[in-house]
């Protein structure tokens, strides 16, 4: 039995992709999505699971409409899907009253319950969000009914707000393999076994990082999973190394060239940190340039030498005022503070 | 450290000129354009170098101002001191290309390193802000229509709270003002710009709710005519009702008709006869042609049936596609709230705020270091400003006192008077007093005072009070004059 994971595809969200991408990124979330369905048709994978957060709010008929029809198009593969915080089944819910297609299984019970695949003598057991948090840790007492060979848990959530579970009691819950969904970072939580797909395109600028899906197979011998890059998009956060030589200009042509090689494609974050000459103003405007870059935020400190500025106007008001910050740690507000009235006293000399 | 000597290459207005000085009190007099601005401009700039602006500050520094015009390359001196028992050369260039500095110890000829700081540990740690916040003094400069008293007051305060007035507090905590106004500025720009986001989604909403109740209001038409329908086709049903009436009224008749002839023809006892016949046959007749109504009756009765159902259906049709756009629009409209609510600050905003609440800090630290440091500066400068003010007044004052709030007042024994009703002279008095306190307090070497026109204002008595404690110091003392009163009055003593 061979199978994809996928997980917090969020349809329908519009991330901030940067001033050359943020217009087509909803698209490309969807064009992303359907790669994954062709892969499947490809390898004639026989299921596609889909652990929780497909859309990024609730669903609307047409949306619904769309994604039935791609999943339509798969002529082998099979699709369990669970509802997630984010696309959970509310009242008036689309999911709850949608025609989807006869290879679709939703798991969209309030309660543990399974699609049953005899023909591959696997079963998969989800339950679905009905609202958008849960704090119980339901996962924590769960496990298969022994329905059929291999067994399958389709997973959503993790953190406090979103059933809280304890890795060790799913490790022995006696589940083949867990499918997680929630956490946009992928992460492998035990291998061949319970693994976070992570986001498959990333949807927030905190989303850092290669995203993508996993592929796996279970036999006879046990559980293969793979996890595959394949999101057309990063978010890369850096930072970039400031000395008292630089100057605006020459800072950007430093993050041009780091951009260059990181690829163009990708979206920015960049934090300048160092010692920045006193005479310096920098202008993170200016270093975007034309690049894709979300922010880059000066966390720079004009270079001083405190302890000797300390030691040499200890009677002054400057050695007085560095004195009141002793021990404050540097990116700190006091550290700022320390920065910005040392500078003050220095340009007030007369 | 007394000067020896100093030797002029070029520098401003002086060229190739050589001065040799003493211990004590001594003074350079000569007219305006004499070059005394110079002569104290040379030997601040031996001790601590000549610093090139950069940029615009370039065109009006000393750099720029005392540079030879005709022979840069000459830009150059030499100054001889003594400082703790031991002779000193030291040697500047100060020109673009040949900038150089040596410093030789005359005694024994050891080479000291000036860049390594050997000149500064002569210097006992003094900077050129310090020196000239001390031990060189000019005249007190009121700003243009500030009262000189307020002046002073604004200086010594300053001077105290910044513990020698190489710092100006006020305009430290003013610039800190004016970029929290900045910060503050560009973070009211941002949230503003989150704030039209918002406006934005608030105005979608508005608009789906308002295709909300549209829909709705058309669900509830439609509902209610469905509910009151059958209305206008009743009448036509009632028509086809008659045929059918009409119809069962004709068959019975029929019938009745048919028995009573079969009955009557019985009873008579005739057979089969022509009229019989005839009598019979006219309730059949009538019979067949109620079924005939009948038919008719029903078949219209059927199609109008069939009418009403299928616009019936047309209508539920139509009710169950306003229910499902109803529904779309009410989740899109959740969805937008629910993005409503989850619209977060920025991080620049909340980078913003973070600065804003630095530079809060910077200047509620700033204040605090300032009481602080006015605090252990006043106990100590201040009485010691006053025993000098005491001893150069004769007594008359014998004491002076520093606040920030109420200004400088004096002490005469009997009343405090403050600074803005005395005069000029003696207002320039209490400046010379707190800045020779300063002088001894804040420099580890004696370094040679050098006064720089100080005494215009004073009078002869006054001056040679002045005088007298100068002499009484034990320092170097070099006072430039373009009056000769000081020379005379030294001359006397």
């Amino acid at each position: 039995m061979r199978f994809i994971h996928i997980a917090d595809v969020h349809l329908g969200a519009q991330p901030d992709a940067g001033p050359l991408y943020s217009r087509q990124r909803p698209r490309e979330l969807w064009e992303t999505f359907e790669h994954v369905l062709h892969i499947c048709e490809e390898e004639q994978t026989d299921l596609l699971l889909i652990a929780g957060d497909l859309f990024h709010r609730q669903p609307l008929v047409r949306e619904l409409k769309e994604v039935d029809y791609l999943f339509s198009e798969l002529t082998h593969t099979k699709v369990v899907l669970i509802a997630g915080n984010h696309d959970y089944i509310s009242a008036n819910s689309n999911y709850r009253t949608f025609q989807w297609s006869p290879n679709v299984f939703p798991l969209f019970g309030e309660k543990l319950q399974y699609a049953d695949f005899p023909e591959l003598r696997t079963a998969v057991y989800g339950m679905s969000y009905h609202s958008r948090e849960i704090p119980r840790p339901l996962y924590d007492a769960v496990r298969p009914a022994g329905a059929e060979q291999y067994e399958i848990l389709l997973a959503h959530g993790g953190d406090e707000k979103h059933i809280p579970f304890d890795r060790r009691r799913l490790e022995q819950s006696g589940f083949d393999y867990i499918a997680l969904g929630h956490i946009h970072k992928p992460q492998i939580f035990r291998k061949d076994q319970i693994i976070y797909a992570g986001a498959l395109e990333p949807v927030d600028k905190n989303d850092t990082g290669k995203h993508g899906y996993v592929k796996g197979g279970i036999t006879e011998e046990g559980v293969r999973a793979q996890w595959v890059p394949c999101a057309c998009r990063e978010y890369i956060h850096f930072e970039s190394a400031v000395g008292v030589e630089d100057t605006t200009g020459s800072v950007k042509k430093q993050i041009e060239k780091k951009i260059n090689e990181y690829g163009n494609e990708n979206i920015y974050k960049i934090v300048l940190v160092g010692k920045r000459n006193r005479d310096v103003l920098l202008d993170p405007e200016r270093m975007k340039g034309e690049k894709n870059i979300l922010e880059i935020i000066d966390r720079t400190s004009p270079a001083y030498d405190f302890e000797r500025l300390y030691e040499e106007n200890e009677d002054t008001i400057l050695g007085r005022y560095i004195g009141r910050f002793r021990g404050c740690r540097e990116g700190s507000v006091e550290y700022q503070a320390l920065c910005e009235g040392v500078e003050a006293l220095l340009g007030s000399r007369q | 450290m007394v000067i020896t000597e100093l030797y002029i290459r070029n520098f401003g207005k002086l060229s190739e000129r050589h001065f040799y000085l003493r211990d004590g009190v001594q003074v350079i007099s000569g007219e305006n354009e004499y070059g005394k601005t110079t002569l104290h401009a040379f030997i601040r700039a031996m001790l601590f170098g000549l610093e090139r602006g950069r940029g615009r500050a370039a065109a009006k520094d000393d750099f720029s101002r005392y540079e030879p015009w005709d022979d840069p390359g000459s830009y150059a001196g030499v100054m001889r001191f003594t400082c703790g028992g031991r002779s000193f050369r030291l040697e500047r260039n100060f020109a673009r290309q040949t900038k150089q500095v040596s410093l030789v110890c005359e005694d024994d000829g050891e080479e000291l390193s000036v860049e390594h700081g050997d000149l500064q540990m002569l210097l006992g740690g003094m900077t050129a802000e310090l020196f000239d916040n001390t031990v060189s003094v000019g005249q007190l400069k009121a700003a243009p229509g500030q009262e000189l008293s307020d002046a002073l007051a604004n200086y010594a305060a300053n001077y105290y709270e910044t513990g020698g007035g190489e710092y100006d507090l006020s305009k430290a905590l003013k610039s800190l003002d004016e970029k929290k106004r900045a910060v503050r500025r560009e973070l009211r720009d941002e949230e503003a710009a989150g704030e039209t986001e918002r406006k934005k989604l608030l105005q979608k909403s508005r608009y789906l709710e308002e295709d909300i109740r549209r829909l709705d209001a058309q669900y509830k038409e439609i509902e209610k005519t469905l509910r009151e329908l059958p209305g206008p086709e009743r009448t036509d049903v009632h028509g086809k009702n008659r045929f059918i009436i009409g119809g069962i009224a004709a068959i019975c008749a029929g019938v009745l008709l048919l028995l009573w002839s079969l009955w009557s023809g019985h009873e008579s006892g005739r057979g089969l006869s022509a009229v019989s016949v005839l009598t019979a046959l006219v309730p059949v007749l009538a019979a067949v042609a109620g079924v005939f109504l009948l038919a008719a009756g029903y078949a219209g009765k059927f199609r109008s049936h069939r009418n009403r159902s299928e616009a019936d259906e047309q209508r539920r049709w139509e009710l169950e596609r306003i229910r499902s756009e109803l529904r779309e629009k009410e989740i899109r409209r959740e969805n937008i709230r629910e993005q409503y609510e989850e619209a977060e600050k920025s991080d620049s905003q909340i980078r913003l705020e973070e600065q804003c609440r630095a530079l809060e800090l910077a200047v509620e630290e700033l204040q605090k270091a300032a009481q602080v440091t006015a605090g252990s500066m006043e106990r100590s400068m201040s009485r010691r400003a006053s025993e000098i003010f005491s001893a150069i007044t004769d007594g008359k004052y014998r004491s002076l006192e520093t606040d920030r709030q109420r200004g400088i007042t004096v002490w005469d024994g009997e009343r405090k008077i403050p600074a803005g009703r005395l005069s000029r002279g003696t207002v320039e008095q209490i400046y010379f007093c707190i800045r020779m306190a300063a002088a001894e307090i804040l420099t580890e070497e004696p370094l040679p005072l050098i006064l720089d026109d100080v005494f215009a204002f004073y009078d002869d008595k006054r001056l040679e009070s002045v005088l007298k404690w100068l002499s009484g110091q034990g320092k170097q003392v070099i006072i430039f004059t373009c009056h000769s009163r000081e020379k005379e009055l030294l001359r006397n003593m």
